[in-house]
């Protein structure tokens, strides 16, 4: 069982409590931005960084049914939580690790701060804390720390809550901050097989509303992120040039490699010595007979 | 073969100007913690890898040139060579000891860099990095120890060694391939590989002072981190241009590390000859010029195949990433093989100088296109926006300070110890090669 992140960009407002959230969950100061202008309109801050773990994006797209032919559409951006993480695979000391629960975590005990995860994402998700004098690498852990544990209120205020609302209580925390912020039901917490059957179901209950295409279910081999649009994902500026084959998949063939090459090398090189070494001993037994 | 302490002024000039350059470095090296990286450098989220990473990645395929020569010398048995074997493994060891240093100063969390020795992480290239240059820096080290004993004249030291280091090199090889393959069985299996080879080979410790198993350690290690440095760009595929990534590009990164190796080795010579005023030995860097040409001859032969092969020939006649990838092809491969496959004009000196000069740029370039320029950055999510990177004064200061610190402690080592070959010998390897032939 593994927990994913549905959103549907066609229920998003663009109002940014999601945003908000996620800086109050996690402690995350505020940032010095000013709106940008034309490439990234109301985008703001204009990307990730490791003091801004979610954000929306704002695109006008034209639309002739549209009032002014003109018209918005928003997607927060995160994280993916790669089934098969480039970053993962990339660290060296696994600092970062993809969890059987779903969140892509980071553990910056064990970070020597070689920012290889950051190039390798293909998302250009991990944003390293370049103020710092000790830059640990930042982003959305999915609210790990809220969806694991299952904290408890039987008491508020000094009254006993009730077991209906203790329930709520618990449910009502048990997601990520951004999902509990959502003012408008874009975003839903859940396990990942039965979103993605709702996705199919939303997409298969309303012809026309949606793209055919639920982005995050087979790319770079699955994310527990999925999203649904009603424009093709490239208007929303997502990347769907990048496969979905995992990424890992090279560099794990090679890497499986090493062991019984470094043994076969070692072979060869061996039978090598041991030949030139005969042919110099022939050689140099030869020798005396021809100074003859 | 007899070795010598070069005769040589302490300090110079040049050598006052080395330490200035150094001190600078230690300076820079300093002020970027005092900073930080994100102050001291000009690395962001966009461009998180930069000069550094491309000063290792060059200096590391350049630095191929110890155990390049160690296995033509030692296992090839190619005897003509040997004059260079003990400056190369002193240049391979100064050299992947400064890597160190840089990648100190370019880890953010430098002091959490135990935590390689306490994980153990599945597939991941920079960890096979980290670990296979670790223990080929034990190898060199090793390879040179002999050197040091020679100048001491510790000849207890000297047989402990021939009959020790065999064994460390046996257990560090099986202790590698546990790391890699986190499989004991594997482990067990390399040990009684190595523990045979060693035995088999035991003889060579008498014949040439080096057991062999040493120098299959040192070619064993190396090929591994240097194709493992190119692997670390499989990750890629959506970044780096298509001239350049590529699903053999480990195995590129070692090709193109033995060439420029040995074109490296070459320049060492002949700078060694330059600077302490010792004799040119041409004939001996005409043949090994002949050995570079058929290491250019394959990897170029791979390079330019493998972009033809995978249908991205097309990308070469188009924009920028084309045109930087016809001058690294070009320049750097197919004009420096054309010198060097002849062998009237191997023997111009100037000629051969040029072809080697040019081979290094190739593959420095090659380096410099697969970190930097050859990489199409999206730029942190949502992405859009990529500056452009420069470099700052701090960059540049601890870059240059090293490279000046591998030309002052080389100079010093070879007026310290004895690893250049005795004037007279390579004449003497020259006669004797004439002879047999």
């Amino acid at each position: 069982m593994s927990f994913a992140i549905l959103i549907d960009t066609t229920k998003c407002i663009g109002c940014r409590s999601c945003q908000v959230a996620c800086k109050q969950w996690n402690g995350l100061p505020g940032e010095k931005t000013q709106i940008e202008g034309r490439s990234t309109a109301f985008q703001n801050p204009v990307s990730l960084s490791a003091k801004t773990l979610t954000m929306v994006t704002y695109k006008e797209i034209e639309d002739p049914n549209a009032p002014g032919g003109l018209r918005w559409v928003f997607a927060k951006r995160q994280c993916m939580h790669c089934d098969e993480p480039a970053c993962a695979s990339a660290c060296p000391v696994t600092a970062l690790h993809k969890t059987k629960d779903g969140p892509v975590i980071y553990d910056e005990k064990k970070c020597m701060g070689c920012r290889y995860c950051v190039w390798a994402c293909p998302f250009g998700v991990p944003t390293a804390d370049w103020d710092s004098l000790a830059p640990r690498i930042h982003k959305c852990t999915m609210c790990f720390n809220r969806t694991t544990s299952q904290p408890q209120l039987t008491e508020l205020n000094g009254e006993a809550l009730s077991a209906e609302a203790q329930k709520i209580f618990t449910s009502s925390f048990n997601q990520p901050a951004c999902v509990k912020a959502c003012t408008t039901g874009a975003l839903k917490f859940g396990e990942r097989e039965a979103l993605l059957a709702e996705a199919r179901e939303r997409i298969s209950s309303s012809p026309g509303k949606y793209v055919p295409h639920i982005f995050g279910e087979k790319e770079v081999g699955g994310t527990s992120v999925l999203y649904l649009s009603s424009v093709p994902f490239e208007k929303l500026g997502f990347r769907t040039d990048l496969g979905d084959r995992p990424y890992p998949y090279y560099s794990k063939i090679a890497l499986e490699v090493v062991s019984p090459a470094l043994m076969g090398l070692g072979g060869l090189l061996a039978a090598v010595y041991l030949l030139k070494q005969r042919k110099a001993e022939v050689l140099s037994s030869s020798e005396p007979e021809k100074k003859e | 073969m007899h070795y010598e302490i070069v005769k040589a002024e302490y300090f110079t000039k040049k050598v006052a100007l080395l330490l200035a350059l150094m001190a600078a470095g230690a300076g820079a090296f300093f002020l970027r913690f005092v900073f930080g990286l994100g102050d001291a450098t000009n690395l962001s989220d966009n461009y998180p890898w930069g000069l550094w990473i491309v000063f290792d990645l060059v200096w590391i395929a350049l630095a191929g040139g110890a155990f390049v020569t160690a296995g033509i010398v030692y296992v090839f048995m190619a005897e003509k060579f040997h004059p260079l074997a003990r400056p190369a493994v002193w240049m391979g060891f100064l050299s992947y000891s400064f890597v160190v240093v840089t990648l100190l100063a370019d880890l953010g969390l430098p002091w959490h860099f135990w935590q390689l020795g306490v994980q153990r992480p599945e597939h991941s290239a920079m960890y096979e990095v980290s670990w296979c240059i670790a223990l080929y820096v034990t190898v060199l080290a090793l390879e040179f120890a002999p050197t040091v004993f020679e100048r001491f004249g510790w000849e207890k030291l000297r047989d402990l060694w021939r009959s020790l280091s065999p064994i460390y090199t046996v257990v560090a090889l099986a202790f590698f391939v546990l790391l890699m393959s986190h499989k004991v069985w594997m482990a067990i299996v390399a040990l009684l590989v190595f523990a045979v080879i060693a035995f088999i080979t035991r003889a060579s410790a008498r014949h040439s002072g080096v057991p062999v198993i040493l120098i299959i350690a040192a070619v064993g290690f190396s090929t591994m981190h240097q194709s493992s440095l190119g692997s670390l760009f499989l990750l890629m595929p959506d970044k780096l241009s298509h001239l350049w990534w590529s699903p053999l590009i480990s195995l590129l990164f070692f090709l193109s590390a033995v060439a420029s190796g040995i074109a490296l080795i070459m320049l060492m010579s002949i700078l060694i000859s330059y600077f302490f005023n010792r004799p040119y030995n041409w004939d001996m860097l005409a043949d090994l010029g002949k050995v570079l040409a058929g290491a250019l001859f394959v990897y170029y032969g791979l390079r330019i195949g493998d972009v033809i092969v995978r249908g991205n020939l097309g990308l070469a006649f188009s924009g920028p990433d084309g045109a930087r990838f016809l001058v690294e092809i070009i320049g750097g491969g197919l004009i420096p093989l054309v010198f060097l496959s002849s062998a009237g004009l191997r023997k111009n000196k100037n000629l051969l100088t040029a072809s080697v000069v040019l081979s290094l740029f190739g593959i420095i370039f090659n380096r410099l296109n697969v970190v930097l320029l050859g990489m199409n950055l999206p730029g942190t999510s949502p992405g859009g926006v990529v500056g452009t990177y420069y470099p700052t004064a701090v960059e540049w200061a601890l870059v240059i300070s090293l490279i000046a610190a591998l030309f002052f402690f080389f100079g010093l080592g070879v007026k310290l110890l004895p690893i250049m070959p005795a004037v007279g010998e390579v004449l003497k390897v020259d006669e004797k090669l004439s002879r047999a032939a």
